[in-house]
């Protein structure tokens, strides 16, 4: 809020999901893979199984190029953008979290070295120095997971922290537990996402066996995954439950969404039995693509959903989406919203639609553009004194946390707009959005703007 | 200056004293800088060598490039790697001036995790494909991942001078590619890439040495060496001129500030200089490394160590920059001592599970076990 505002046209919530989501999917495989790629090579070693061997290493290279090469740079990358579009939010996580971090550090160097010299050392070390090196960078890379799912899950179900601040609180909090579960299986699927690809250039009877193997990794997988998931959804408050679960759940888009990660999972289970257990000479490239995809799909809509249901928090409880916390809505209710908006206001407004661009940019843009993603042009009503009601009734949403006593929450059903943020400021701040707003959907308030009325 | 455009504070405390932060920053950024020397600098120095090499896979300059991107696919995530602290704890302390400044130059910054991709996959195509004993390509490959890290050290040296003068945001703010033309932008972005040059060739002209004191092909390890090590002496002494050039250009009342600091400011400075005279006067004295390994050895360790030192001038720098400010905002700490603690049993702990890994490995290799 007070810092530079990027403007970016496909909105800063798309860039972070395309980061994001390909980051996890990469970051979850090299967990999993790590899981898979040891008991493939222990079991080898055991059994003396040279196509188990070479599964292993075949995965490996593939691990080796996506994990600490994509994996690595787009987990910075997460990073980076939430530092671009959420300066507040993610400073306010490491100043909680920093030791966290700071842990996950060191079991990411553990398992970027366990994974270089793995990678470096097929066919020049003994076997069971080999074995033991998959094992350090798996229970690397599970531990760097035990840890990063703290924080994430923090960001949804901060639970007693936000009476204590204490770490310990926001970090064992309500859905840490059956995240970690539902994650555990999600590693699993992604192993199996990425390995049925290796696994097709074993010979003929080799890809058969290979193909069963990495089926009951699935189904495993599958069900942590879907156990997992179940348990998650019922650790959720009921305020946060009420937005996509049930008959009457507050947003559709997420109740949508809610099916597609349940029909996901389903769709991988069946296929997976269908084509890696039970018909393996059928898992041709189709098949397997169908299986990847259903996989990615588990996990991109879980991921969406779980960002979702955060709505209209960022912090849930604790800082809005846009950045503005909780308990300074009063405060800025008094003195006004760009009392605190140095970058947004650092010119001095000239007039009534300059300040409610201003005011936009503070308060709207970190989810809002002008006509790119969620824009305002298209979305806002023609008629301004539409606009007026709807941000008054955000403005009341504001009165609503304002008035909460500690660990009380607002119920979503209460709201009028459950997604979004509350509108803070002053009367006049409001007047002016309403005149910026209007500026940009009816073709006065566009000529008022242009002849600077 | 008005502090009109600096954010406000974090509202919550920061979890530990800020000296350990400021400890921490610091010296996690001295690691980043030795991976990262090798990154920037190595993979210029390959570039360069293959292009003098002209495509002969058997040229000694050719077989440099090959061993230092060897390194370098490896040396690569770990600048990563440990860049990572470093930018944590920056954020830390300077949550305020680091966000700023990024948001400023926000799709620049963004870019620079696409500079490094590129970069890294080019590394890894010029070691699959590219090099000369497979196929033509070779060179492409390697200037695309040379370009891509300076193009990096560029973004980063930007963001390192928007972040530590606020004075200079409001002029900033509508062209914030301005900052091309501070004075200390080229002299501070060639300081690193002569550091790495300079770190490089050291680093390889030890490497070939050592070989060639085993009786590994010493003919070719002793051209490798000669050549690593004239690198280093000429990129050194440029370095000298250009670290003088950068004092020279410093802000006057940063400068005036940083020689006010009394021991704290002038023994490392002092030592940095005294140490990079000193490097420049071994690199002088020895015309082939392989006849005197232990000054190379020497040369390297002195190296490091002045690497060490200029990391903690460079922090203090940045603290004088930007003391009118910060001396304006309490930053509150409420300390989380029990985890500083278990972060730091489980960086022995895990430091030394990579000791014992590669121990055992090393181990594994020479007793000529069953090969996996």
């Amino acid at each position: 809020m007070d810092y530079p505002i990027w403007d970016i046209a496909m909105g800063g919530g798309v860039l972070m999901g395309i980061v994001a989501i390909t980051h996890v999917i990469v970051s979850h495989f090299a967990i999993g893979g790590g899981l898979v790629i040891a008991v493939t090579e222990t079991l080898s070693v055991k059994r003396n199984d040279p196509e188990m061997r070479n599964l292993a290493k075949r995965s490996s290279l593939v691990l080796i190029l996506f994990s600490t090469v994509f994996g690595a740079i787009s987990g910075v990358g997460i990073w980076v953008v939430a530092g671009l579009i959420s300066p507040a939010a993610i400073s306010a996580l490491i100043r909680n979290f920093v030791w966290g971090w700071a842990i996950e550090w060191v079991f990411f160097i553990v398992e970027i070295v366990a994974a270089l010299v793995y990678f470096a050392t097929w066919n020049k070390i003994s076997k069971r120095a080999h074995v033991m090196v998959i094992w350090i960078y798996f229970i690397a890379a599970y531990l760097s997971l035990v840890i990063i799912n703290g924080i994430v899950t923090f960001m949804l179900t901060p639970g007693k922290w936000l009476q204590t601040g204490a770490f310990w609180d926001g970090f064992f909090n309500p859905t840490y537990f059956p995240s970690l579960v539902l994650r555990t299986g999600i590693v699993i699927l992604m192993a199996v996402a990425f390995m049925v690809w290796p696994a097709r250039k074993a010979a003929d009877e080799a890809r058969l066996k290979l193909n069963r193997y990495l089926g009951k990794w699935a189904v495993v997988g599958a069900l942590i995954s879907y156990a997992g998931y179940r348990w998650w959804e019922a650790a959720l408050p009921d305020t946060v439950q009420s937005l996509f679960l049930g008959k009457g759940a507050l947003l559709d888009g997420l109740a949508m969404t809610r099916h597609e990660v349940m029909w996901s999972v389903a769709v991988f289970l069946v296929l997976s039995i269908i084509f890696l257990l039970l018909m393996p000479k059928m898992a041709k490239v189709i098949p397997l693509l169908l299986i990847t995809i259903a996989a990615f799909s588990f996990f991109g809509t879980y991921e969406r959903l779980r960002e979702g249901t955060r709505k209209p928090f960022i912090i849930h409880d604790y800082m809005f989406s846009n950045g503005v916390l909780v308990q300074e809505v009063g405060e800025l209710n008094e003195k006004g919203m760009l009392s605190k908006a140095r970058w947004a206001a650092r010119v001095p407004a000239t007039d009534s639609v300059e300040m409610g661009r201003q005011v936009f940019d503070a308060q709207c843009r970190s989810c809002h553009t002008i006509d790119g993603y969620l824009s305002i042009r298209e979305l806002a009503p023609e008629d301004p004194d539409m606009t007026y009601s709807i941000l008054y009734a955000l403005y009341d949403q504001g009165e609503m946390f304002t008035a909460l006593e500690p660990g009380e929450a607002v119920a979503m059903g209460d709201l009028n707009y459950p997604f979004m943020p509350p509108f803070v400021g002053t009367e006049e701040e409001m007047e002016a959005l309403v005149d910026f707003i209007a500026s940009l959907t009816t073709p006065e308030g566009e000529a008022a703007a242009k002849g600077g009325v | 200056m008005g502090n009109e455009l600096i954010p406000a504070l974090d509202a919550f405390p920061i979890p530990g004293p800020t000296w350990l932060f400021h400890v921490l920053l610091v010296f996690t950024f001295f690691l980043h800088m030795l991976f990262m020397n090798l990154t920037l600098g190595g993979t210029i120095l390959a570039a360069l060598g293959q292009l003098f090499s002209g495509g002969k896979a058997d040229d000694f300059r050719a077989v440099m490039a090959m061993r230092l991107m060897g390194i370098n696919t490896f040396g690569i995530s770990l600048t990563i790697t440990t860049g990572i602290a470093p930018l944590l704890f920056v954020q830390v302390l300077y949550q305020q001036y680091f966000y700023t400044a990024t948001i400023m130059i926000a799709w620049t910054w963004l870019m620079s995790l696409v500079f490094l991709m590129v970069g890294y996959y080019a590394a890894y195509l010029y070691k699959f494909k590219g090099t000369p004993t497979k196929g033509s390509g070779g060179t492409a490959w390697l200037w695309i991942s040379a370009i891509m890290f300076f193009l990096i050290a560029m973004v980063h040296v930007a963001v390192n001078l928007i972040h530590s003068q606020p004075d200079q945001w409001g002029a900033l703010a509508d062209n914030p590619m301005a900052i091309l033309g501070d004075a200390a932008f080229w002299p501070r972005l060639f300081h690193f890439v002569l550091a790495g040059l300079g770190f490089s060739g050291v680093v390889v002209a030890w490497w070939a040495a050592r070989q060639a004191g085993k009786g590994i092909e010493v003919e070719l390890n002793t051209k490798i060496a000669r050549y690593g090590w004239k690198w280093a002496l000429w990129t050194t002494l440029l370095q000298i001129a250009d670290g003088f050039l950068l004092v020279m250009v410093l802000p006057r009342p940063v400068l005036l500030g940083f020689m006010r600091g009394g021991m704290a400011t002038m023994l490392p400075f002092t030592v940095g200089i005294a140490f990079a005279l000193g490097l420049l006067v071994m690199l002088a004295k020895v015309s082939n490394p392989v006849e005197k390994f232990s000054t190379v050895n020497g040369t390297l360790i002195g190296m490091i160590v002045t690497i060490a030192v200029m990391s903690i001038t460079r922090h203090q720098i940045r603290a004088i920059y930007l003391e009118p400010v910060t001396s304006q905002f309490r930053l509150e700490t409420a300390p989380q001592w029990g985890n500083f603690v278990l972060f730091a049993v489980l960086l022995v702990a895990g430091l030394y599970t990579v000791y014992y890994m590669v121990k055992e490995v090393f181990e594994s290799r020479a007793a000529g076990q069953d090969a996996a």
